[in-house]
């Protein structure tokens, strides 16, 4: 890890109380949060040079009965990236905008809630960012049957083609 | 700014100029590199083990036969078909297709008016009959959806185990048991090829889902010998296991070993909860090797009476008598015979047929006879001074040594320096028995092995025997053919070899050619002969034999393992062999054909 990371993990510790670090490369850690200050932590950043939210998503740990929000700041002038992870709630999630800090944050926000489910308190623009008609639960839950939902959307048919005759041909072992 | 007089002149230019957009559709445009379009599938490296059709999130892919495919061991003759009117061009196919078969092409667009046209089995020429279709998907090791390497089996270093006759593969723990029953992909390719045809991903899910009594239910249903399987099995199964196309085969033997090992005994009557309605029938078996075994218990578990005839002091056969301890411990077996005994089977041992009861006599009072004799008599090289009392058979030696571990014998002689003769199995038990008693008498190990086969591949003996058998100091010399036993004195100084050239001619018989002119010699003073068993029918009056058929020195049956003698079936090494599996196979479908015979004769 770089020095200048270690001194802003040191200076972030001061400021917020310990947390749990993961370095994943030397240009690249990972924290572990508590939530209500994760807004606080990415200010902080934010004002020492990880100006760029590069992602913000989600992951749905349904065995633990949470949702990982996982923000990606990465720094212009040093090229390094912190990750910071926080926990959440799987049932009711909620979570606080960062739209202030970011004006992008409207979309990842979005598309997080249409994805997952999670409302973004001070986020009005919670409209579906890419799916049409969606008619089911947010289909990145872990919980969400792909294959049950397909089925039932879209009933098998049956076809008369015979579809191994046409293969058998395009592989020369029978004459067309 | 003045613009110039000439400026929209300028313009004019760009009539002679190509124009930059693509004249959609008489021109396509490029999908990118790594793009997801139509599939290709290689058919000749295609297994048809179904595992995209199962992995497929949109029930897009249906797995169809093809008659006109060659039916082998480790395939299935069938292929995928895909329905583009439901994939979603996700990849996952390719990337957890067994083989690499799978792939998708840079191609996107079809067009028809009719769902009939969205519908096809890919081939090596895509879904467009287009030869060398530039391919875009390919799986990398980041899409990669199998875990290829297998959770590693612990075992006793070579240095430690050599010491003793303790067995030396430690068995899965819980957490390695799960992870490498997570690598399978339920295909049952390897159910086709087990000659027993178990129930393989049924009960490898079972351990997945940590329902251990469920796994039993599996394993008895087609497999009474499951604790001696779960060790010693050939496994046949792996060797088709579709990871192992690209990677190690899942660990079946050693799943299967996990289950028995981790359901306590006492459960077991409890767990299978077996409810047969007595029959009245009789059953007579001769030997309790695995067959005899098998058959015992499909029957009892039929409602069927059972008597197994044994001339040994214990039941097993070649698991108690042949197979070393360090592979197969006594208790393994044990655990096995104790349910089948459990079932009501009776054993009595030190009871040869022919010798202490006529098979007449068995006769009369059993209903059906099945003898599963095994091949008992060891087969000489015949050369000059086999004769010598020093010279002996590996089946006596391997019983023995286990009678002498079980401290029920005295302590065979243990020579300095051993030659052993024969490249299978059943040699390197010898070879690695008889290097752990020179390790604990002398500290060091001498022995050599020599065999006709010409290398590694040739010999018949598992490769893990091999490398296993090295590790412990065991000497190989492949590719020799004796010549003479070298005595001097009436004491055993060695064995002379020549160069074998061929060991089989272009027929694919055995026919071994030698070079006399390069000639070895290992010393040695001892000489084991193990180059293959033999079958003893003397037990068989002339009145029966003169009945049956035999091939090459087997017994001929029908599927049911019937003879030409409708109440004598057979099975084992005397009908088929080469395995304990193959000879649950056969208690098996014995079991079945003795039921049929017994219902059929109550009717008439």
């Amino acid at each position: 890890m770089m020095n200048s990371m270690n001194d802003l993990l040191e200076e972030l510790k001061k400021l917020f109380g310990n947390f749990e670090v993961q370095e994943i490369d030397e240009r690249e850690v990972k924290i572990d949060v508590e939530s209500d200050k994760v807004v606080g932590i990415l200010t902080t950043l934010k004002s020492k040079g990880y100006s760029h939210l590069s992602l913000l998503t989600c992951v749905d740990w349904i065995n633990e009965n949470k949702f990982e929000l996982i923000y990606i700041l990465y720094s212009w002038q040093n090229g390094c990236k912190f990750i910071v992870a926080t926990w959440i709630e799987r049932k009711n999630p909620k979570f606080v905008t960062v739209m202030n800090l970011w004006p992008v944050a409207r979309f990842y926000e979005r598309e997080i809630h249409e994805f997952f489910g999670v409302e973004f308190e001070g986020n009005d623009d919670m409209k579906p960012l890419i799916l049409e008609l969606w008619d089911d639960i947010p289909p990145l839950r872990k919980d969400f049957d792909p294959l049950e939902y397909s089925k039932k959307k879209f009933p098998g048919r049956q076809y008369d083609k015979d579809v191994i005759q046409e293969a058998l041909i395009f592989r020369g072992d029978k004459n067309g | 700014m003045e613009k110039s007089f000439f400026a929209p002149v300028k313009a004019w230019k760009f009539l002679f100029e190509k124009p930059v957009t693509i004249k959609v559709p008489k021109e396509k445009r490029k999908a990118s590199e790594r793009y997801r379009g139509f599939h290709i599938n290689d058919w000749d490296k295609c297994i048809g083990c179904g595992t995209c059709s199962k992995v497929c999130p949109t029930d897009a892919i249906q797995m169809v036969e093809v008659p006109v495919l060659e039916k082998k061991f480790g395939e299935k003759p069938q292929r995928p078909s895909i329905d583009y009117g439901r994939c979603s061009f996700c990849a996952m196919c390719v990337d957890i297709c067994t083989t690499g078969s799978l792939q998708m092409t840079r191609e996107y667009v079809h067009l028809s008016s009719q769902p009939e046209a969205f519908i096809f089995v890919p081939t090596e020429k895509g879904i467009k009959n287009v030869e060398n279709v530039e391919i875009g998907w390919i799986k990398d090791e980041d899409s990669e959806l199998l875990e290829l390497e297998r959770v590693e089996m612990e075992m006793i270093e070579a240095e430690e185990r050599v010491k003793s006759f303790i067995e030396y593969v430690k068995g899965y723990s819980k957490e390695q048991a799960i992870h490498e029953a997570a690598r399978c992909v339920e295909c049952g390719i390897c159910t086709d090829r087990c000659p027993e045809h178990m129930d393989i991903p049924e009960y490898i899910k079972s351990i997945w889902l940590d329902d251990l009594e469920e796994g039993l239910r599996w394993l008895y249903k087609t497999n009474p010998l499951s604790s001696v399987c779960g060790r010693v099995c050939t496994h046949r199964c792996e060797e088709v296991c579709a990871i192992s196309n690209r990677g190690e085969a899942v660990a079946i033997r050693w799943l299967k070993r996990y289950i028995v090992d981790n359901v306590p005994s006492e459960d077991y009557m409890k767990i299978l909860n077996f409810n047969p309605k007595p029959k009245e029938e009789r059953i007579a078996i001769v030997g309790s090797g695995p067959a005899g075994l098998s058959a015992a218990y499909f029957l009892a578990t039929m409602g069927y009476k059972v008597d197994i005839f044994e001339s040994l002091a214990k039941p097993g056969g070649v698991m108690r008598y042949g197979i070393p301890r360090y592979r197969l411990p006594d208790e393994a077996l044990d655990k096995d015979i104790a349910l089948i005994q459990a079932l009501g089977v009776r054993i009595f041992t030190n009871t040869t047929i022919g010798k202490d009861i006529k098979l007449e006599e068995l006769k009369e009072k059993y209903d059906a006879i099945f003898v599963s004799t095994g091949f008992t008599l060891g087969r000489s090289t015949g050369v000059p001074g086999t004769d010598h009392p020093k010279v002996v058979q590996a089946l006596p030696l391997l019983k023995d040594i286990r009678d002498y571990l079980r401290g029920e014998a005295p302590k065979p002689e243990i020579p300095e320096t051993l030659v052993v003769i024969g490249g299978g199995n059943v040699a390197m038990d010898v070879a690695r028995s008889v290097a752990r008693l020179q390790k604990m008498e002398y500290g060091k190990v001498n022995v050599k092995l020599a065999c006709l086969e010409r290398n590694f591949e040739e010999m018949p003996a598992d490769m893990e025997e091999i490398i296993e058998g090295k590790e412990e100091g065991v000497e190989f010399y492949p590719g020799w053919g004796p010549i003479r036993i070298m005595i001097e004195k009436d004491e055993i100084k060695g064995v002379e070899f020549q160069k074998c050239l061929e060991v089989f001619d272009s027929d694919g018989k055995f026919n071994p050619k030698f070079d006399a002119n390069n000639k070895m010699i290992l010393q040695g003073d001892m000489v084991v002969e193990a180059i293959g068993q033999a079958p003893d029918y003397s037990y068989l009056p002339e009145e029966i034999k003169s009945k049956l058929q035999f091939i090459r020195g087997r017994i001929l049956t029908n599927e049911y393992r019937q003879t030409d003698i409708p109440w004598l079936f057979a099975g084992g090494d005397i009908v088929n062999g080469p395995d304990i599996i193959h000879g649950v196979a056969d208690g098996y479908w014995a079991a079945r054909g003795i039921d049929d015979y017994l219902s059929s004769k109550e009717r008439s």
